[in-house]
């Protein structure tokens, strides 16, 4: 039983005093039972006030401490560093939130926040009395990291990764690396190609003995938990070997009878069954797309290269750490959305982008060559109707400055922009200043009035009321309209189930928090970067991916971790192994094992997280959580309704 | 005139002391490297520690800047300098920096202060605080602000009268007007800058009339009056303390501007007036809030739902950029502009004008390096040598840049940028160990 406690009571500047009298919240738990001092503090977190409550510790040799303040979200593992500093087990701490479930709860009714306010921290003063030191579990962590996507951000944070002295093993799904970034021409802001980008990290991926890339492959299981994932992961072969003679290929290419849409062209285009997307592409191998092959033989007769006895494969990989850069998939308008799929000449920007790759000299779509380009933005992003409310962040730049490589590499281009507010945002806007000069016209509309698209006798008309120019309606016949279709989380994202990664209100993956902890995830050892966690553009990307590689690195780097003590206990003579924690688990972390006479549950240390699900439905009460058990939480409930 | 010069060696010279600063300097140190912070500033923390809250969780920034700079000014394995400048970088070897850097004197032993603020209350010296961008006063013998750090008084030489009142009050003694500027020379193997940005002066824009108009204040202004720190614990003009209820907002005030030769958007102030706005629905019920845009870009995760949520609260959103502000008898403004929506040129009449001023490039660290190499971008930002792939590298092997030393963005993206800045750091003193 500690007996003494010191007790913070944190104003928050006025986040907490504004509505809870903390003074009075003082004097009335400075008698209880144990309260050896009792304070209050503009803010506790601040370094003055830590360097006192390091002092005070020292000084009056006090064996429990709470501070009342904010969410323990924010703040629970400052004050138990405090608590360390001084010299006292951290688990002598106890959290007291008197801001998120007091002031700012009860900003109408200042009595009754206070006395809110009183209560927490009575029960905070009742727990920290039954505190006991609790010393965290150190578990291995294996050296190694796995990266899921060979994208540009998962290249990028793998390059990284190796050059700080960790091993890695790249995981992509597609046969080819370079994801997003190898289907795009020339970049903006540099000019380079997306080939030259990916071709300079392919080389130093290469270049790396400590990096490993597996292509055409997908983890397809996954156990285990921080400082040691293993990973069941299945890669498809090339059926062809890998050193092979590039002429005798092309010809097999050739000859390949099938013809299927070619997805890295976004479909405006076939390929065959045996294909790479683009000469030089890495891996250098082409692959034979075994799915749509159908087995005529005829590439294996012109190309000894060719075999199909290679075999899939299921590599097993253990890592201390995964970095998920899986991407996103552009968005697809629906049949009739703006004429997508009703009318020819209506196409989203990727399969735009690709055309001004494909074509030299003259724009030329479906056989007749383009003049006029009509921009539709903002299609599957900022929906009234629809689920995606957010914006994409990087359309607008991107099609402003794809419209400029079309007037630049073919003759009699206009570029209409039926926008919905231009977003080029820092220094982009002076690309957009630039687009405004070489006389692309802009008309606007707000999002409860789009533009409308017709056909009529091939041509199609697309008209708006653009606010502009006095809500004018304005019409433009064009030869092509180019919906700027914004950025979706992937469509299978089964890796991420895999390792039960959480999804916010958007549906790409989510992180912590947005501004203390943007690459981490609540799984422990998982971090996400680039455009999986949502809408980014190739800077913003790699910016990420080197965050998450330096976070994943921290977590592999000493070769050891420390995990929190703070789980579920089993009480092996009560326990009659009824299966129901088990069931309760989200985390996976129990499992039947045989004791001396009977079978019962047993807890894998490094997975539970300590949420307390198990607890009420063992029919046996054979489970405690340590730190909150029946005894603590029953004393805090009395000192609550008390 | 000053002491000797005093020698020190580190992995890592981080410049800047803001968020962006902290967070690499975090990093590397957590690495096992040995990093030094020079700030200009007498606290660390930056421009994000005088927040209020931030978009789009509207987290009070002082509660998690806080810990973030409590955790950097404890770290075993980061020296702080405050108050301190670098006044000169130079390439010593292949693999080393020689930083020259100049350390002002506070007057005050730091170790010795205890923050007991007695020498301000002795102090009868009344001068604009900067830390509360000017809305109130404070004395020559002052602690910079409530959660400073280190929160440790300074005398502000310039100002005080040399009267000694605050020596003779000082309960531990700490004040010394002996102390003398110190010159550092400091081997480092490799340097972040992080040295932030600077807001637009809006008295470049006479038309707007700020500094004549005493009920226009600037965005950082209203920040401060909304933060949990604030000056007057609710809003208030300054013309005459009169609580506002017809507050305007005047966006891309400095940016978006060749009239100020500012051509580019500065990312952040149409959020930042946004949650404003969203704030002082909470403060000032009653008030009516609007805001004049030429484009709202609430482009960033949550952004777009966070501006949804400012409308459905009853901000007013008018397209139009403000011409002219001209000042009636009741200290109330009239507002020019051009209604797009009606195409139309309007007047409007609010009680307080916020211009939200932009990010313009801190080109302190232009001249820090003597061989005169670290290029900056058309902004005067510092020059990104491989955005794509490598943001953080500048024209300098071994210098990497962190934050708004780039260009304008926000705190998540500084953030971002920090990490990457100091993976590259660590990568690159692996490769030459």
């Amino acid at each position: 039983m500690n007996k003494k406690i010191g007790v913070y009571i944190c104003h928050c500047g006025g986040n907490i005093s504004d509505y809870v009298d903390v003074e009075k919240v003082k004097e009335s738990i400075e008698t209880d039972e144990g309260v050896f001092l009792a304070k209050t503090t503009m803010f506790a977190c601040g370094d003055a006030n830590q360097k006192e409550m390091v002092d005070d510790i020292k000084k009056n040799e006090l064996d429990g401490v709470v501070v009342a303040s904010c969410s323990p979200k924010l703040h629970l593992l400052t004050f138990r560093a405090v608590t360390e500093r001084a010299g006292l087990n951290k688990y002598n701490y106890v959290h007291a939130n008197i801001r998120e479930q007091a002031s700012w709860a009860h900003s109408d009714d200042k009595p009754g926040a206070t006395e809110t306010a009183i209560h927490l921290v009575k029960a905070a003063i009742a727990k920290v009395r039954l505190a006991e030191p609790l010393y965290p579990f150190i578990i291995n962590s294996k050296k190694a990291v796995a990266v899921i996507g060979g994208g540009i951000a998962g290249l990028r944070a793998a390059i990284e990764l190796a050059d700080m002295g960790c091993p890695v093993t790249i995981i992509e799904r597609e046969h080819f690396v370079g994801g997003r970034v190898a289907q795009w021409d020339v970049l903006f802001t540099t000019n380079e190609t997306g080939k030259e980008v990916v071709t300079k990290l392919y080389n130093e991926v290469i270049r790396h003995d400590n990096i490993k890339l597996l292509t055409g492959a997908e983890v397809i299981s996954n156990t285990g938990s921080i400082g040691d994932f293993t990973m069941k992961i299945k890669v498809t072969p090339r059926y062809i070997k890998e050193k092979c003679n590039e002429g005798h290929l092309l010809k097999a290419i050739a000859v390949c009878p099938v013809d299927v849409p070619d997805e890295f062209n976004f479909n405006i285009t076939g390929r065959k069954a045996i294909y790479h997307n683009f000469p030089s592409e890495y891996p250098q191998t082409p692959v034979i797309d075994i799915k749509n092959c159908t087995r005529c033989g005829e590439c294996e007769k012109i190309c000894p290269s060719v075999d199909f006895s290679q075999k899939e494969e299921i590599l097993e990989i253990n890592v201390g750490s995964v970095l998920m850069a899986t991407g996103f998939d552009s968005y697809t308008p629906a049949d009739g959305e703006f004429g997508y799929n009703q009318f020819e000449n209506v196409i989203t920007l990727p399969q735009f982008k690709r055309i001004i790759d494909l074509n030299d000299k003259k724009l030329i779509f479906r056989g007749k060559e383009i003049n006029k380009i009509a921009y539709i933005y903002c299609v599957g992003s900022r929906q009234i109707d629809g689920e995606n409310k957010y914006c994409s962040r990087y359309c607008c730049t991107s099609v402003i400055y794809a419209a400029m490589q079309a007037k630049h590499k073919f003759n009699e281009i206009n570029n209409y922009h039926f926008n919905r507010g231009i977003r080029t945002y820092g220094k982009q806007e002076v690309l957009y200043a630039e687009s405004l000069k070489g006389g692309d016209i802009y008309l606007q509309s707000y999002e409860d009035a789009p533009p409308t698209v017709e056909q009529h006798n091939d041509k199609i008309t697309i008209r708006i009321n653009d606010i502009l120019t006095a809500k004018k309606e304005m019409s433009v016949e064009a030869d092509l309209v180019v919906l700027v279709t914004g950025m979706v989380p992937r469509a299978d994202n089964s890796v991420a189930s895999l390792f039960k990664l959480p999804k916010g209100r958007d549906k790409f993956f989510n992180e912590i928090h947005m501004k203390l902890r943007p690459v981490e995830t609540v799984i422990d050892g998982i971090t996400i970067c680039g455009a999986c966690q949502g809408p980014k553009n190739i800077m913003e990307s790699v910016n990420s991916a080197l965050s998450a590689a330096i976070k994943s690195f921290s977590y592999v780097s000493k070769g050891e971790l420390e995990l929190e003590p703070i789980i579920a206990k089993i009480d092996k003579d009560l326990c009659t192994w009824s299966g129901t924690c088990a069931e309760a688990c989200p985390f996976d972390a129990i499992k039947m094992v045989k004791d001396e006479k009977k079978d019962v549950a047993a807890i894998n240390n490094s997975v539970c997280k300590g949420c307390g699900m198990c607890l009420p439905v063992c029919p046996s009460n054979a489970i405690n959580l340590i730190a909150y058990s029946d005894n603590e939480i029953e004393s805090m409930i009395d000192a609550l309704a008390g | 005139m000053h002491g000797k010069i005093m020698n020190a060696s580190f992995d890592a010279l981080v410049i800047g002391g803001g968020i962006a600063g902290g967070e690499a300097a975090l990093n590397l140190a957590n690495n096992g490297f040995k990093v030094l912070i020079v700030e200009k500033d007498l606290s660390i923390g930056g421009k994000m520690i005088l927040l209020s809250k931030v978009f789009p969780t509207l987290d009070c920034s002082a509660c998690i800047t806080t810990p973030k700079v409590s955790e950097i000014s404890r770290h075993p394995g980061i020296t702080i300098f405050t108050g301190s400048e670098v006044k000169s970088i130079s390439r010593k070897s292949e693999t080393s920096f020689e930083a020259v850097v100049i350390k002002t004197p506070r007057y005050v032993i730091g170790e010795d202060c205890t923050g007991c603020q007695l020498c301000e209350q002795a102090c009868p010296v009344l001068v604009h605080d900067q830390f509360q961008y000017n809305l109130v006063g404070r004395k020559a013998a002052y602690i910079p602000f409530s959660i400073a750090s280190p929160r440790v008084a300074a005398i502000d030489i310039e100002n005080c009268t040399l009267c000694g009142a605050c020596e003779k009050v000082c309960p531990t003694k700490c004040i010394d007007f002996t102390q003398e500027e110190e010159e550092y020379c400091i081997d480092v193997k490799t340097v972040i800058i992080a040295t932030g940005f600077n807001l637009f002066d809006p008295l470049k824009i006479p038309r707007y009339g700020y500094g004549t108009y005493k009920n226009i204040i600037t965005s950082m202004q209203m920040e401060r009056q909304l933060a949990p720190t604030r000056p007057f614990n609710t809003i208030l003009r300054p013309g005459d303390g009169k609580v506002p209820d017809r507050i305007a907002y005047v966006l891309c005030t400095g940016s978006r501007d060749m009239t100020v030769g500012n051509p580019i958007c500065s990312q952040i102030c149409c959020m930042y007036s946004i949650k404003q706005a969203q704030l002082l629905m909470g403060a000032l019920p009653m008030a009516d809030v609007t805001i004049y845009y030429i484009n709202i870009r609430s482009f960033g995760k949550g952004f777009e739902e966070f501006y949804d949520q400012a409308k459905g609260m009853g901000v007013n959103f008018v397209k139009g950029k403000i011409g002219k502000i001209t000042e009636n008898e009741n200290g109330n403004l009239n507002l020019r502009y051009e209604d797009i929506n009606e195409n139309v040129v309007r007047e409007s009449e609010h009680d307080l004008v916020v211009l939200s001023v932009g990010v313009l490039p801190n080109t302190d660290s232009k001249a820090l390096f003597h061989d005169g190499d670290l290029k900056l971008d058309p902004f005067s930002f510092v020059d990104q040598a491989d955005p794509l792939a490598s943001p953080s590298k500048t024209s300098i092997d071994g210098v990497f840049v962190a934050g708004t030393a780039t260009g304008p963005m926000d705190i998540p993206d500084s953030i971002l940028s920090a990490g990457a800045s100091s993976a590259e750091a660590i990568s690159y003193l692996n490769r030459r160990l």
